[in-house]
């Protein structure tokens, strides 16, 4: 089968514009998650990791940037960088781009305004960059940034394309966040991921984007898979079913992962069907750990945030800490999470998420395989 | 009407209990479980925002639903204790 | 191939066999579940989109034998423009006093998928993209390429759009690699 690499990537988040800049910011420990009162009008507080909007649109207006919404401003930034970086054409037809979100601009149903049509987002950021191709957008709930770097995976290992675009990005807004407080999901501070004092999750806001090609370069995006609990619409399986079906159809040999990098959204159900999951693939010696301590969690952004972020991590020879964690582990199964950076000199990791619908993904990348 | 037989009434409605009359739901049998109405986590939630909207109950912790939902009468019994309308 | 269509005004196809009913909208997918289905009462408390997908696709899988035992190679690979967006504004308009948590999670696109694998227990991929236009070629591509996964042997999939309550149409289908 063609092998699909990595050529360049780039992340934007509350923590700063670039991937290299966010990961030195994780290293230290930093975060942007705050109580937030009364933001979006949200009766409640909420403890949440936002962007600094105004600096932003700024910044992008610098850039001849204009006429977008916040949401399709963020892609457009990231998308930009990481293709600048690339060094591909972005209007060639040989350039295809696929997103990844799961409420998009849905802001602007507050305002009474309908155009919120994800697939008018879709167009409206590949317009920008002259891009020929119809776009398509993967809404996948919470796997979406990691179910549309596997579709990448699979659109160039089918030759439809030299090069995939992936962009993915989420935005915070009443409608989430009033949606997530009346599942009764948001923890009241700091989460705390497959800890006994969790209380629940933190949502956040990011943009990722990663340009894929078949030319080899340092990551390879080895194979990923996406399987369903069949089971409920927002629990996740008591078994881990789908996660596990995931890691037993990715992992190749357990020895080279260097950690696997979990969904962790630090709600009580879904750390525990981690520990279940990881259990029964039979990697409870690999260290696991979560960025939703640093980030929260990004939704739509997450699958390509953390993959990006991760990547840095096993060149650097980082295992990165559990943010939140305190080390009093609150799943049944003994996961190796930490709540310092640790060292390794293995050059592959796993990333696993989990979502709403029954969803489960899993990607497996490994470094130096293209050399 | 008493307050048992509204409650299944507002229950019905919520929760879009298809073709269910307030005769069907048995005031003593489980709402959750396999047994009884099989109702779920989200009913759960649904519940709390019923008692909330009808009755001005706020309930902090999500977790005394296990109790308060056993069935509609220990239900109805912890709404006449505790409703502000 | 097998193949059901569903539209708003009425029409129903099932492998090429057009029936008109005089029920139209919200109204034709009730009329279907109790004429059709009858046995899964979550369907009353699904969003317009689900209850679109789940009708299809039990119009399509009803003789099969065995329906029930649990798969993993049957994917349910689903495209469409509107997405959630009817049920978006049902939740919307809670959202100022009591936000609904039962609206709340169907307003993502993959529930539709999920509701389809949760009746026929599928534990395989299950997939929601979100396009402009009802693109056969890209469809096409995409399915192919779901195709990649080993574990994936045929696909429930097809287009879903549903712009309003009573304004809605899904073409589904079974395909096999």
């Amino acid at each position: 089968m063609t092998k699909v690499y990595r050529k360049s990537d780039e992340v934007l988040t509350p923590l700063g514009m670039g991937t290299e800049e966010n990961f030195r910011a994780v290293l230290e420990g930093r975060s942007q998650l705050r109580l937030h009162e009364g933001t979006f009008g949200v009766k409640e507080p909420f403890f949440a990791s936002l962007f600094d909007r105004d600096a932003i649109m700024a910044e992008a207006l610098k850039k001849g940037i204009e006429g977008y919404s916040f949401f399709e401003t963020i892609m457009i930034l990231t998308a930009d960088s990481a293709i600048s970086k690339a060094g591909i054409s972005a209007s060639s037809p040989d350039t295809v781009f696929v997103f990844s979100t799961i409420k998009g601009n849905v802001d602007a149903l507050e305002k009474g305004s309908e155009d919120v049509l994800l697939s008018s987002s879709a167009e409206r950021v590949s317009r920008y960059f002259g891009n020929p191709n119809s776009p398509i957008t993967v809404s996948n709930a919470c796997i979406s940034g990691l179910a549309a770097l596997i579709q990448g995976q699979r659109i160039l290992r089918g030759s439809r394309a030299r090069n995939v675009v992936v962009v993915g990005a989420e935005v915070q807004s009443k409608f989430i966040v009033t949606g997530f407080q009346s599942l009764k999901a948001l923890s009241p501070e700091q989460c705390k991921p497959f800890d006994a004092g969790r209380q629940g999750l933190n949502l956040g806001e990011a943009a990722a984007a990663m340009v894929l090609s078949t030319d080899p370069s340092d990551w390879e995006l080895v194979e990923g898979a996406v399987r369903n609990d069949a089971n409920h619409i927002s629990g996740p399986s008591r078994t881990g079913e789908g996660s596990y079906n995931c890691l037993r159809a990715v992992v190749q040999d357990k020895e080279e992962l260097a950690f696997i990098s979990a969904h962790g959204t630090s709600t009580a159900y879904n750390d525990e069907m981690e520990s279940i999951a990881i259990e029964r693939a039979g990697l409870l010696d690999i260290p696991v750990g979560a960025l939703k301590g640093y980030y929260g969690h990004t939704m739509g952004a997450a699958g390509i945030l953390e993959t990006a972020i991760s990547m840095k991590a096993v060149e650097n020879g980082t295992v990165i800490a559990t943010r939140g964690f305190t080390g009093n582990l609150g799943v049944s199964r003994p996961v190796k999470v930490s709540n310092e950076n640790g060292k390794t000199t293995r050059q592959a990791f796993v990333k696993l998420l989990s979502g709403f619908g029954g969803v489960n993904a899993a990607l497996l990348c490994r470094r130096g395989g293209g050399r | 009407m008493e307050l048992t037989e509204t409650l299944k009434a507002q229950i019905i409605e919520a929760l879009n209990l298809d073709g269910m009359t307030p005769e069907d739901i048995d005031s003593s049998a489980p709402l959750f479980g396999d047994e009884g109405l099989g109702l779920d986590s989200i009913d759960a939630l649904e519940l709390i925002l019923l008692m909330e909207k009808n009755y001005g109950i706020k309930l902090k912790n999500p977790a005394e639903g296990k109790e308060i939902f056993k069935s509609v009468e220990t239900m109805a019994s912890y709404i006449e204790k505790n409703r502000t309308k | 191939m097998k193949e059901v269509k569903i539209y708003s005004d009425g029409r129903v196809v099932i492998d090429g066999t057009e029936t008109i009913y005089e029920q139209k909208g919200m109204a034709l997918l009730e009329h279907l579940y109790r004429t059709e289905v009858r046995d899964y009462p979550k369907f009353f408390k699904m969003d317009a989109l689900c209850k679109l997908g789940f009708l299809a696709v039990e119009l399509l899988v009803r003789d099969e034998k065995d329906r029930f035992t649990p798969r993993e190679d049957r994917a349910v690979i689903l495209f469409g423009k509107s997405g959630p967006l009817c049920n978006d504004r049902n939740y919307q308009a809670t959202v100022a006093d009591f936000p609904s948590p039962s609206l709340f999670v169907y307003t993502l696109a993959n529930i539709v998928t999920g509701e389809i694998a949760i009746r026929n227990k599928y534990k395989g991929e299950s997939s929601f993209f979100v396009m402009s236009e009802k693109d056969e070629k890209t469809m096409k591509n995409t399915l192919e390429e779901a195709f990649q996964d080993p574990m994936t042997a045929e696909a429930v999939t097809g287009w879903i759009n549903c712009m309003e309550e009573n304004d809605f149409e899904a073409e589904i289908k079974i395909i096999v690699k």
